[in-house]
């Protein structure tokens, strides 16, 4: 009877213990549809032992001390939230996706949101603007609107910005810029962009007889000429290979922070059509 | 008065009535749809105007959304004076979510009764179309945030003026159709009831008692169908009227034939008691007349039968001393006793005819009223078989048979006489050709105290359905032979007066029996007696 019991007991404490024994630490910021979609992206490029932890089903997670206990050989954090966290974390290799701003720093690299500007710059080629406005907060965008403005220059566009600090200026932001630009860049800039001042790119739009590039197609329902949107599971993808490439033993140093490989075009043909502007679509 | 009398007329009048009723009705129905008509047009222009400033107000808080997020006074200000600028609007105003006025136009007084204030909010999208959320692929719901208000005052002084003009221009069509619609009714009317008032008329002309009259009305509708029933109705009354005095003079001439049939009779009655009358007088003359020679001859038969009596010696001694002689002719021996005999027939003889004499003198004159304590029955019986002895027929046998220790009655011998003449007569008469025989019996009922006299007879009988009948009066089977049809009548009353009670049975072909029962009274002792 006593052999039974142990028998039992042991049974019962294995699963957990086999649970524990994994390789790689997935933090997710919320239960969230966009994230599951990029975790499935890795999952399917990556093979080896995962956990999940959704912070947002925490009060307090404590992250230091999962990571000391169950010695994890690799963090992907999947959103701003879970990048934040994963700034304590010493000694293990983190990788992020989903996260807007992302700050650089040793022993992390990943996939961020915003497309490499030459996408962009390629649409306005297309669509033959040379003088594209750029509504952008330095302590948000300040670094991508770098990138941006090198490689215009190469491109032969004059990138007109204009600094926002607070979402209520860019209205008047947008204002300013009028007779001053053939095209908009609408960033994906939480103050450059707010559910209340998006209207006024597209009213802009509209009174200038410009046309909008922005980064997610539900604002050409709203006006938008050409939406370059991302695709979330590829992104799960490219942090999928870039995990099993720093498990195999590549340094994480030697990993470069990328832009998402895959690019999903939109355009609203009717905004175009008005615009007397035209776009070759195509794919990334 | 006269004016009065005509309002009273009128309203009384069918025509007038529905002409009030439908005038009135027409009146209160046009009343009704022009006041309907006017509140739902007021109605309806203050939810035009509702619509309106609803719709201003949308479009203000719409284009006023980027403005006011981006704090731009100047750019609010130009949209309120924009908005102003509608005639109906009277105040706007534009506030943010804390309830400051960022800018205001008009004169924002307090509104009446019945105005219009609009207050709409104003919205920008809802966090999902935050970069992040798209990002993630947040679906978009309609989800808005409120970031002020904008607020506006209609002027609805115009709609009071509508309402104005609404109802002057309502009540002036509805007064017009209402006297077009009444003069309508009005000839329509008279035209429908001008076949009530000749219904009425014909109506009224037969009600009156002229049943010729009738009512002209051609044609198949409801009225036309009521004059032909009432035509045929008062055809019908007519026809009744004529049959009725037809009948009426029929019955006349009946009564006036059966009064004179009555008169017919009772005038043979009143002949047949004037000659009883007359009857009466002359048996009591005869009787008179009778008497005096018929006591004459007993007397003188008494006077003979005395003398012969004295005679007979002397005549035997002439006998015993000479011999047979004759007398009359006859031997002395045979003469001797045929002269005694004849002496006292004469006497007997006389004295039967005296009592005959006395019992028609006491039939015709004699007082029948009052009743007697000792009346014999059996001498009652031969009293009247001795005034109906010359009745008798040689082929009627009558036999008696008269009871013993009868005892006497209470009673009138006279009037008890008359029913035993009557049931006698009646007996007889019921005999077929005069032939046959009547019985006559007395008996006492001891066990019920009763004396009964009996007469039967052998002859036809009567018809049950008769029989009742009989003690009617005037009912007789031989009123054609002379009958008044008042002997069972009187005698059952003579009986009945008397207590007792006269019953008749009879077999048709068997012969009568009528029973005469009379009570006998019992003596009450008197005090004293043992």
């Amino acid at each position: 009877m006593r052999i039974l019991r142990a028998i039992i007991i042991t049974l019962l404490l294995l699963p957990p213990a086999q649970a524990l024994a994994y390789d790689v630490l997935v933090l997710q910021s919320l239960r969230e549809k966009g994230y599951d979609e990029a975790v499935k992206g890795v999952r399917r490029e990556c093979r080896a032992s995962m956990r999940t932890v959704v912070l947002s089903d925490y009060a307090e997670a404590d992250l230091t001390r999962i990571i000391r206990e169950e010695h994890p050989k690799l963090v992907i954090a999947v959103g701003d939230r879970a990048v934040e966290a994963a700034e304590t974390v010493r000694g293990t290799p983190v990788l992020y996706m989903m996260a807007l701003n992302p700050k650089p720093r040793q022993n992390v690299t990943g996939v961020g949101m915003l497309l490499d500007p030459t996408r962009y710059l390629n649409v306005f080629n297309n669509l033959g603007s040379k003088r594209v406005g750029v509504v952008y907060d330095p302590a948000r965008s300040g670094a991508y609107l770098k990138r941006a403005q090198t490689a215009a220059r190469r491109s032969g566009i004059d990138l007109v910005v204009r600094e926002v600090r607070a979402p209520k200026e860019t209205p008047a932001m947008l204002e300013s810029l009028r007779g001053k630009v053939d095209a908009v860049w609408m960033l994906p800039d939480l103050t450059a962009v707010s559910p209340a001042s998006t209207e006024a790119y597209f009213l802009f739009s509209q009174g200038e007889g410009v046309p909008v590039v922005t980064f997610a197609d539900v604002y050409l329902s709203m006006g938008g000429a050409v939406a370059l949107g991302i695709d979330r599971f590829d992104i799960g993808r490219q942090i999928g290979e870039m995990a099993q490439s720093v498990l195999d033993g590549t340094p994480v140093e030697e990993i470069s922070p990328q832009s998402p490989r895959r690019v999903l075009t939109k355009s609203n043909d009717g905004v175009l059509r008005r615009l007397k502007a035209m776009i070759g679509t195509g794919g990334p | 008065m006269r004016k009065t009398w005509r309002f009273f007329r009128y309203r009384n009048s069918f025509r007038f009535r529905l002409y009030f009723i439908f005038t009135g009705t027409i009146a209160l129905l046009t009343a009704a749809f022009a006041s309907f008509y006017v509140m739902t047009e007021i109605n309806g222009y203050r939810s035009t105007l509702e619509r309106e400033g609803r719709l201003l107000a949308t479009i203000l808080a719409q284009n006023a959304r980027l403005p006011l997020f981006a704090e731009n006074q100047e750019a609010l200000s130009l949209l309120a004076a924009a908005t102003a600028r509608y005639p109906s609007v009277l105040f706007v105003s534009i506030s943010n979510t804390d309830g400051r006025i960022i800018t205001s136009l008009g004169n924002h007084k307090k509104i009446e009764k019945g105005g219009i204030e609009m207050s709409v909010p104003v919205t920008s999208p809802g966090p999902e179309l935050s970069p992040e959320s798209v990002l993630l692929g947040h679906k978009q719901v309609d989800a808005e945030r409120v970031i002020g208000r904008v607020h506006l005052q209609l002027d609805t002084s115009g709609a009071r003026e509508r309402l104005n003009q609404l109802v002057v221009a309502s009540l002036a069509i509805a007064l017009l159709f209402w006297i077009v619609v009444s003069l309508l009714c009005y000839q329509i009317l008279k035209r429908v009831t001008s076949s009530f008032n000749l219904l009425l008329a014909g109506i009224e002309d037969i009600g009156s008692g002229k049943l010729s009259a009738r009512v002209e009305l051609e044609g198949n509708d409801e009225l036309d169908r009521a004059a032909n029933a009432i035509n045929a109705m008062a055809a019908s009354l007519e026809l009744r009227e004529l049959e009725n005095l037809s009948l009426q003079e029929e019955l006349l001439k009946a009564m006036k034939l059966e009064v004179q049939e009555e008169k017919k009779r009772v005038m043979a009655r009143l002949i047949h008691t004037n000659k009883m009358t007359s009857l009466g007088l002359l048996l009591s003359s005869m009787a008179h007349e009778i008497n005096n020679p018929n006591a004459s001859i007993r007397f003188s038969g008494h006077n003979i039968a005395k003398i012969w009596t004295d005679v007979v010696p002397l005549l035997d001694g002439i006998l015993r001393e000479e011999g047979e002689f004759y007398l009359g002719g006859v031997p002395y021996q045979t003469a001797r006793d045929a002269l005694a005999q004849n002496a006292v027939n004469i006497v007997e003889n006389s004295e039967r005819i005296a009592r005959v004499v006395q019992g028609l003198r006491d039939y015709g004159v004699g007082d029948g009223s009052k009743a007697r304590p000792n009346m014999e029955i059996n001498a009652t019986v031969s009293a009247a078989l001795s005034v109906l002895a010359c009745q008798m027929k040689q082929d009627v046998q009558l036999k008696t048979s008269l009871g013993t220790d009868i005892p006497v009655i209470n009673g009138n011998q006279q009037q008890i006489e008359q029913v035993l003449i009557n049931l006698i007569l009646n007996a007889m008469q019921a005999l077929p050709d005069g032939r046959g025989e009547v019985f006559l019996t007395t008996r006492y009922d001891s066990a019920a105290a009763e004396v009964v006299v009996e007469v039967q007879d052998t002859g036809t009988g009567i018809s049950p359905d008769m029989i009742d009948r009989l003690f009617e009066p005037f009912s007789s089977t031989k009123l054609d032979k002379g009958g008044s049809g008042l002997g069972l009548y009187i005698s059952q009353y003579i009986v009945a007066e008397r207590g007792g009670r006269l019953q008749l049975s009879s077999q048709p072909g068997k012969g009568t029996l009528a029973r005469v029962v009379l009570p006998v009274e019992q003596e009450t002792p008197h005090l004293g007696e043992a």
